[in-house]
This record gives structure tokens, C-alpha cells and sequence, in this order.
């Protein structure tokens, strides 16, 4: 389906401008001859030129923000020009089908068109006797609509609970005018009387300024997350003043706290204190972020995490008290009786923009701010993890259940750039990166202890090469893909694995030459440097661990984005079962002897040191107990891979399976080509050496051989394959969800397969279901 | 990679095939008639489509039958400057099937050169009349249109579609189309939509890479 929305090259702004400066070389420029002629011997009725209609959008936008709010309630009344007949001529002129074109407006270009009086794209077809033209800031408090002055309390909780509504659809994607903008009150909160109203729009118009820019510093938003740019003339009306929001928003809780203890009955003001302070706390949070983003000095008696506590203290005070303010009315799209105009912006959106938003309700706009505070929470953690392992592991599961807030990503990203800065000072990815090398896998080279660590040859190599790593970006974008919304990150991905390459290259070079300066201080008779320098595979090791992984999440994010027709599951599955998991599992299970042969060489050299003293061998003699503890790492990790690999393999068999049995739909012929799809699916990986790309000619004989198995075999091997991972998720102390779900579909399988096995439905050849509920990678398989 | 890619080459199955190379031959022989109607040969799905014939775009007086039968099917609210883009451009990739004098179901397609140098087609609109469902209409049109896009030497087809729309999602897959990218909230209405690609060359092109 081709969208409507506009295509990007098309711009109806430069369009429109075009056509009013230039009139095109139509037939139809009789007509707008004679319209101007006419509007000349018009300006006798003060026909103002900021009234009209055709003008540019931008001048349109331009005048309007110069007035604050225009009122359009008068707008059909004026500059209007009957062309009914100079129309109905020119029309004659054309025969049915014949369109008028010219070379700068052909059909690509008309699809820009409006057409007037087409209900889709004529915003004025809108209105009717019973809907009248919403009405502006100046027009509202002229007819008495809103109040500026000695709102109730019941007033003053409606209005605040719809915009926090509107703040969520506006975090939502939809965009600012249609949202936050449709507040009247937020058009100019200087003009607002009542303080605690205008504390609190104020608050509101900083929000959005300090929500964009940290979104914006970030830079994990893609357009359809969140409108960035967008009309914000009246967001420039008033200067935005962050840090004063804090200390006005205190005063005046303070102020309603003492007018409360004059009166008898406080429950209501209580309430509007609670939303006060709960937008103090919010404001005061998100303010002190996008101070982190942008500043290298940062406050840090500020404790984001115990003001964030206070925040979600407030919750369910409010949620007790969303019936004591003023309700939405039935039928209407406004979010609260007063102060809300929904179609005030209808004239300044572009026709692409959907003609209506749907605000959120309240309860679940507050839900929505409550799990928002919760994900801050979880971000707030991120500062805790010194390397990039388990940063990238923390991005990773973040990402997983941040969902579609793409405030809470650019939080995470904001906490942890700042957080980098704070511990690495200048360069700080390339330290971190340096550090992060020494958590993983330990190389003598970068142990400041170590003796060969100050040969000057040696940290030659370990500059170019991290610094290779920064050019590179790669491993920067890595933990950057891990913002953007789950589709995005898929696309970049893809590109990403195509990168490391070349840096797999250089970490190879980097190991040989270390082996190389082994061999030599070797030759030399330095053998406690050349012993250390043998341990050289590091760099390689960490690097091609990194690829692997995205390229486990880049091919497994596709089961979760619906992109696998089932008939593909079966090369889908094969590939990490048969090659991807098994180079994770190596690529740890390498760094954890690594890490055992460097202790064991450590212990050995401080024996060798100590021999000659009795009282230092007792002291020793503790070390290897506490080297046991950390001796393995990896091995959660490791044991979890071997799961993922017997499920993958259940998988593999059991599509294998499914297909021989004729149970799976496969495409037709005609068009078809399964090779061309199996290297479409695997294209991100072809460039790269290591691992080295699978041809489809390779899977096609894999395949063929697991086919002469027997039907009820391959279930039956399937069924096995699903009972080893039961196996493995049982030995792991203290799982988590994700590890039970992954039990459970374990579990069910097995059932499943060695149903299949013994004949069930021998006759009925049915597709089954693939619930992929319980886990994004892994269906359990259901028989109709 | 060390290997050169290979040189693309048109898949010529069909080719052999007597019905089908007389249904090409006089697709190909028609293609510039544009004012004059053209009926085209029943396609392999004869059986279930019996009754029904095919015709290509030719004048203003289809336009109506076209965007009425777009209109009720589709979730984005077209303009006619939309459906004139595509049937004024490539008149001979928008395919009517018609059940005597009713215009009942309609593919509108085009076919443009990529900045990498090679033919993309591009479904645009695909739509059944709810009466002829289920009788193979859809299919028959889509492989019309690639069929048409082949022959033009188009060395892929992309289309979107809505992540909810079930019968069009299983169609394009029974055809070999694959699922290449997610779009989240493509449509008006907040829908996500799928990528769908169809590749009748291989070779590497860069739009996995467009972000």
C-alpha cells in the first residue's frame, strides 16, 4: 500500500511559494489574472494580506506567532474572491482526462495538491453549524471560555491531569500543536492569573524545551518515534526559564500547604499540592539529565534515583483523586472541559498529519508516567557497570523492556555518556574501551603492574590500535543501537556487523605482533616477559565476541519484528545452531582459560618469590581459595548459550521435520527462489572473514542430509534437542523470567515433538501455530 | 568478497512454458497501445477465476471504478493527483479484472530506475472487490503485474502493507516476496507496516543499508 503522506522531495511549502511568485504557464493563469485583478479593486475593504488564505504556510506561521494567538473566528469573512466563472471557463477549455502541467508541476508534484472541498484534505470542510471554528487564546477569555483567575481546586486538578495526558501523546510521537498545544493556557502562561495554574503551565512549556533537547543530545529518535521539529512558534513566545521552574513550582506548594491549614475541608487542595509536587520532582529529574547532557560539571549532591522515589511516592495520591477534577465531556475530543481547544491548530498542520489525535485518558497517562519512572530508576543503574561487557549487556536488557519510550532511551544514553566522561575524562571511550579489554580478558600488556606493559614498542601498538577502534566507531554505535526502537535497531545492525571487519583485521595483527615481541624477548632470555606476552589472543577474542553477538541479535530480532515466513525458520534456526552460538561459547570459553592460565602463572611466580620464607607460604597459601570464586567468569553466560543452542537445534529439527511431513506452506515456484532469499536473510554477514560466510550450496547439503532421516526421527531428535535445554535451564540456580519462560518452552516442545512422533494427525497435514508469546526468539509450537 | 558478483540474470523458467510465453508475447506486443482496450488470456488460476477477465489502464473514465475500488479497502485516504501519478505514468502496470461490465478487483503498480543502476517495481495498491474474495483474483493480478515488471527486466519488486493485513501478507509469501524491514507506525493510523521485497536478480544491492 503506497502511503499518502507526503514523499520527502515534494515540499508543499516551497511548492506553494513557487506557485504564488511565479504563477505557472498554465491555461489557469487566466483565471488567477483575473483574481488578482479583482483583489486590487478589493482594498478598499481593508483586505488584509495576513488573511489570506494561499499565502506561504511560513508566512502564514510567521505573521500568526507575531500575534501571540490570532483570532481566526472572523477569518471566512474576509479576502474572499468569487472565481466561480473565470474557473467554469477555463475548465471548458479541457477534455475529460486532460490535466493541466508544467514542467515544475507535473503528476509527482499535483499529488501535493489539496483539492478544495475534498472533506480528506480541505481543512475548512471540516467545520459545520454544529462544530464552530475553535477558538484563540484572546477570543476563550472574550466569550468567558477560560479562566484566568481563582480557579477551583476541581478546575485546577482537570486541567493538570490533561496535560499530563497530553505530555504522554506528545512522548507517544504525535505531534506538539495537536497535543500539548491544543492547551489554551499554554499559550501564553504569563497572562494566567492564578498562580498555581501558572507555575504549573510554565513548568509544562520548560518540559517540553528541556524534553527536546535531551532527545536531541542524544539522538536515538527517528521520526517515527517523536517529532523533533515541528510549529513551535508559540513554544517561542515565552522564553523558556528551566531554573526557576523548580524553586516556583516550591513556592507555591508551600503557599497551598498554609492556605490548607486555614481550611476545614483540604482534601482537594491536597490533591493539586500532589501534582505539583509530583511535576516539581518529574521537572526536576529530567532538568538535571539534560544538565548532564550538556554540561561536563554537574551537581552531584543532586541524587536522581531517591528524587525519582519521591515521584512515584505521589502516584497513588493522585491516582485516588482523578474523579475530584473537572471530566472530559462525552462526545468531545478535549481533555477537559475548559481550557482545551482541539482544533485550533487544523490550519497550521500539514495535510500529511492525521485530521484528529485520540489524547490518552488519565488513568492509563499515569500509568504511563509511572512505568516511565520506573525505567528512569533502571537507567540510573547503568553507572554501576565499569566496562564495556557488562555496559553492553545492560544496554541490551534495557532495550528489551524500555519499549517504545524514547525518552527513557535517551536518558540511558545521557546517564551513561556522562557517567563515561566522569571516570575516563577527555577521550573517554577510548579509556573505557582500554578498560574494558583488561576486565574482559586480562592481557598482561595493559596490567600497569606488568613489566612489559612500560615497553614503549608495546603501547605504541595498544594506541593505534584502540585508537583505530574510536575511528572505527563501531563498538560507540554498538552500545547507540541499543536506543533506537527495536525495528531501527535491526536496520542498523546490519550495517554495524559489515564493520567489524576490519577491526577483527587489526586485532589479529595486534595478537601476532605481541607473539612476535614474545618470541624475541624469548630469545633475549626475558623469559618472564616472554611467558606473558604468550597470552595473545586477547584482542581477537574480544572483539570477535562482540560480532558475534550482534550478529546473534541482528538474525534472532527478526523472529521478534514478524519478518520470518515460517517456511524460513528452518535456515533461520540452523545457523546459530550450527555455527553462531558455538563461536560465543568458544569465544568465552577461550578467555575463561585465558584468565585460569594467568592465575595459575601469577601463582606460580609469587611461589617462586616466597620460597625461602615459612611465614609468608601460610599467608599464600589462602590465595587459592579465592581464586576458585572468580575462576569462571563467564560460566552463567556459557551455560545459557548451551540452552540457546539446544533450543535453536530443537528448532531446526523440528521445522525439518515439520517440512518433510508437509505440515510447513511453502511459496510457489514461479517467482521463487530460495537461494536469492537465503542470501538476502544472511547478507550482513557476507563480508566478513570470521566467522567465514555460509553458502547457500553448503546449507542445501546439510539440509538434504538431515531429510533422509525419517519423519518420526527427526521429531524425535527435535524432542531430544527440546529436553537437553529443559536439562540445562534446570541446573541454573536462581533463573530468571526469562529463563523460565524458555523452561517452559522447553518443556512443551518435547511434548509436542514426540506427540508429532508417534503419528498424531498422520492424516491431517495442518500448519501449526508458533506462539512467539513467551519469548521473542523461541515459539512454542501449538497443533490445530 | 573474493568472488566477482555474478552478472544478474533474468529467471527464464516461465519462459519455456507454451501458455505462458503467449501470454508475454502478447503483453509485450500491446504494451504501447495505450487508448486501445486490451484483453488479456485467463492465467494459470483459470479454474478459480472462471468468468473473470483482465484489462489494462487506458482512460479517464476507469478512474472512478479505480478509486472506488481503492477507497473501500485501504486505510490511506488518496487523493486523485495519487492514483493519476501512477496510471498516467505506467498505464500498462495498473491491471483491472473485470466479471463482465464490473470492475471488481486492481493492481497499480510502477517501474523506476534506482540510483545503484537497476529496475525496481513498485506495488502501489492492491484491492478485491469483498464479494470476489477467496477466488484467486488477487493472486492472478499480482502475478500480471510482476509478470509484466519481469519483462521489463525489473530486477526486484517492493511493496508495503499493514502489519494487520493477514490475506495480503500471506499472499505476497506464497509468491516469494520476504519480509525485509519492520516500519513502526508507517500509516496515518498508527499501523505498522512491512517491507516487502521480491527478488528476481541477485546481487547486492544497498537498500539493506538505507537508514
Amino acid at each position: 500500500m503506497y502511503p499518502s503522506t507526503l514523499p520527502a522531495e515534494a515540499d508543499p511549502s516551497t511548492m506553494n511559494g513557487s506557485s504564488v511568485a511565479e504563477p505557472p504557464d498554465f491555461q489557469a493563469a487566466t483565471a488567477a489574472a483575473a483574481a488578482a485583478a479583482r483583489a486590487s479593486s478589493l482594498e478598499q475593504d481593508e483586505w488584509s494580506v495576513g488573511e489570506c488564505g494561499f499565502l506561504d504556510p511560513d508566512v502564514q506561521r510567521t505573521m500568526r506567532s507575531g500575534s501571540a494567538a490570532e483570532d481566526i473566528t472572523q477569518y471566512p469573512m474576509h479576502g474572499w474572491v468569487d472565481v466561480t466563472k473565470e474557473f467554469h471557463d477555463a475548465c471548458a477549455e479541457l477534455q475529460p482526462g486532460e490535466l493541466a502541467q508544467d514542467m515544475l508541476f507535473g503528476l509527482f508534484e499535483a499529488m501535493s495538491a489539496i483539492e478544495i472541498m475534498d472533506p480528506k484534505m480541505d481543512v475548512g470542510m471540516g467545520f459545520d453549524k454544529q462544530d464552530l471554528p475553535p477558538p484563540s487564546f484572546e477570543a476563550a477569555i472574550a466569550t468567558g471560555a477560560i479562566k484566568l483567575d481563582d480557579l477551583t481546586p476541581s478546575e485546577l486538578i482537570g486541567i493538570y491531569d490533561a496535560l499530563f495526558s497530553c505530555l504522554v501523546s506528545w512522548l507517544e510521537g504525535n505531534s506538539m500543536d495537536q497535543v500539548l498545544f491544543t492547551c489554551l493556557y499554554l499559550h501564553a502562561p504569563a497572562q494566567i492569573k492564578d498562580k498555581a495554574l501558572r507555575v504549573f503551565c510554565t513548568a509544562v512549556r520548560n518540559l517540553i524545551v528541556v524534553i527536546k533537547k535531551i532527545i536531541a543530545v542524544a539522538a536515538v529518535n527517528e521520526e517515527e518515534d517523536f517529532q523533533l521539529y515541528g510549529n513551535s512558534a508559540l513554544l517561542a513566545a515565552e522564553k523558556a526559564q528551566p531554573a526557576t521552574v523548580y524553586s516556583s513550582l516550591k513556592d507555591v506548594e508551600d503557599e497551598l500547604i498554609r492556605k490548607c491549614k486555614k481550611l476545614t475541608s483540604t482534601e482537594d487542595w491536597m490533591a493539586v499540592v500532589h501534582r505539583l509536587r509530583f511535576m516539581r520532582h518529574l521537572f526536576q529529574v529530567i532538568y538535571h539529565v539534560e544538565q548532564m547532557a550538556s554540561n561536563d560539571t554537574v551537581d552531584d549532591k543532586v541524587d536522581i534515583y531517591k528524587i525519582l522515589l519521591v515521584a512515584s511516592e505521589m502516584l497513588p495520591g493522585i491516582r485516588n483523586t482523578l474523579d475530584r477534577g473537572t471530566q472530559p465531556e462525552k462526545g468531545s475530543d478535549a481533555p477537559n472541559p475548559m481550557g482545551f481547544s482541539p482544533r485550533i491548530h487544523d490550519r497550521s498542520q500539514p495535510p500529511a498529519f492525521p485530521r484528529s489525535i485520540k489524547i490518552r485518558d488519565r488513568p492509563s497517562s499515569y500509568q504511563f508516567l509511572e512505568e516511565m519512572i520506573s525505567r528512569f530508576k533502571y537507567a540510573c543503574k547503568v553507572t554501576k557497570y565499569k566496562d564495556y561487557y557488562s555496559a553492553l549487556n545492560f544496554f541490551i536488557e534495557y532495550s528489551k523492556k524500555s519499549g517504545q519510550c524514547i525518552l527513557s532511551r535517551s536518558v540511558l544514553q545521557t546517564l551513561f555518556s556522562a557517567n563515561m566522561r566522569m571516570a575516563h575524562g577527555k577521550l573517554p571511550m577510548k579509556q573505557f574501551l582500554r578498560h574494558s579489554v583488561q576486565v574482559f580478558n586480562s592481557p598482561p600488556v595493559l596490567n600497569a603492574k606488568h613489566p612489559v606493559a612500560a615497553d614503549p614498542k608495546v603501547q605504541q601498538h595498544l594506541e593505534n590500535f584502540f585508537r583505530y577502534c574510536i575511528n572505527m566507531n563501531t563498538f560507540t554505535q554498538f552500545i547507540r543501537i541499543c536506543g533506537f526502537n527495536r525495528a531501527r535497531q535491526r536496520d542498523k545492525l546490519a550495517r554495524l556487523i559489515e564493520n567489524f571487519d576490519t577491526i577483527q583485521v587489526d586485532a589479529a595483527r595486534l595478537d601476532s605482533m605481541m607473539n612476535q615481541l614474545a618470541n624475541e624477548r624469548a630469545m633475549e632470555g626475558n623469559e618472564p616477559m616472554a611467558t606473558a606476552l604468550k597470552h595473545s589472543t586477547h584482542f581477537s577474542t574480544w572483539v570477535l565476541y562482540n560480532c558475534f553477538r550482534a550478529m546473534l541479535i541482528f538474525l534472532m530480532s527478526g523472529f521478534e519484528l514478524e519478518l520470518y515466513a515460517v517456511h524460513e525458520f528452518l535456515y533461520i534456526y540452523w545457523y546459530p545452531y550450527e555455527f553462531l552460538i558455538g563461536f560465543l561459547v568458544s569465544a568465552l570459553t577461550r578467555t575463561e582459560n585465558i584468565l585460569l592460565a594467568q592465575e595459575e602463572y601469577a601463582e606460580h611466580q609469587s611461589k617462586t618469590q616466597s620460597g625461602g620464607s615459612g611465614a609468608a607460604k601460610n599467608r599464600k597459601a589462602a590465595k587459592p581459595k579465592k581464586n576458585k570464586k572468580t575462576q569462571r567468569p563467564y560460566r552463567a553466560e556459557i551455560v545459557f548459550y548451551h540452552a540457546l543452542l539446544s533450543l535453536c537445534g530443537g528448532m531446526y529439527k523440528a521445522m525439518g521435520a515439520l517440512t518433510k511431513d508437509g505440515r510447513v506452506r511453502l511459496p510457489l515456484s514461479k517467482f521463487d527462489n530460495e537461494e536469492i532469499r537465503y542470501n538476502r536473510r544472511f547478507l550482513p554477514f557476507a563480508t566478513l572473514t570470521s566467522p567465514p560466510p555460509v553458502s547457500y550450496a553448503e546449507f542445501k547439503n546439510v539440509r538434504e542430509h538431515m531429510m533422509r532421516h525419517s519423519v518420526e526421527d527427526l521429531y524425535t531428535y527435535a524432542a531430544k534437542h527440546f529436553d537437553q535445554a529443559r536439562n540445562v535451564l534446570e541446573s541454573i540456580q536462581n533463573p530468571d523470567q526469562e529463563m523460565l519462560d524458555l523452561l517452559q518452552i522447553a518443556r512443551t516442545n518435547f511434548v509436542v515433538m514426540n506427540v508429532l512422533a508417534r503419528g498424531h494427525q498422520k492424516e491431517v497435514k495442518r500448519q501449526p501455530e508458533f506462539d512467539f508469546s513467551k519469548h521473542s526468539y523461541f515459539p512454542i509450537i501449538k497443533l490445530k | 568478497m573474493g568472488d566477482a558478483l555474478p552478472e544478474a540474470v533474468l529467471i527464464q523458467k516461465e519462459l519455456s512454458d507454451k501458455d505462458s510465453q503467449e501470454k508475454m508475447d502478447l503483453v509485450t506486443k500491446n504494451l504501447p497501445l495505450f487508448a486501445e482496450k486490451i484483453v488479456l488470456p485467463e492465467n494459470d488460476t483459470a479454474a478459480k477465476s472462471e468468468g473473470i477477465h483482465f484489462c489494462v489502464f487506458h482512460d479517464e473514465s476507469q478512474l472512478k471504478v479505480l478509486m472506488g475500488l481503492i477507497d473501500k479497502e485501504l486505510s490511506e485516504p488518496y487523493s486523485i493527483y495519487t492514483y493519476r501519478y501512477f496510471v498516467y505514468n505506467w498505464p500498462d502496470l495498473c491491471f483491472f479484472a473485470l466479471d463482465g461490465d464490473r470492475y471488481v478487483g486492481v493492481i497499480v503498480c510502477k517501474l523506476e530506475a534506482k540510483r545503484d543502476g537497476y529496475l525496481q517495481g513498485y506495488i502501489a495498491m492492491l484491492a478485491v472487490d469483498a464479494e470476489y474474495r477467496k477466488r484467486g483474483i488477487g493472486r492472478a493480478l499480482s502475478e500480471m503485474a510482476i509478470d509484466a515488471m519481469a519483462i521489463r527486466d525489473a530486477a526486484m519488486i517492493v511493496l508495503e502493507t499493514e502489519l494487520s493485513n493477514k490475506p495480503a501478507l500471506a499472499l505476497y509469501q506464497s509468491l516469494g516476496f520476504i519480509r525485509e524491514r519492520r516500519f513502526l507506525r508507517y500509516y496515518l493510523n498508527g499501523m505498522d507496516a512491512f517491507h516487502l521485497k521480491l527478488m528476481l536478480h541477485d546481487f547486492i544491492d544497498s537498500s539493506l543499508n538505507e537508514v
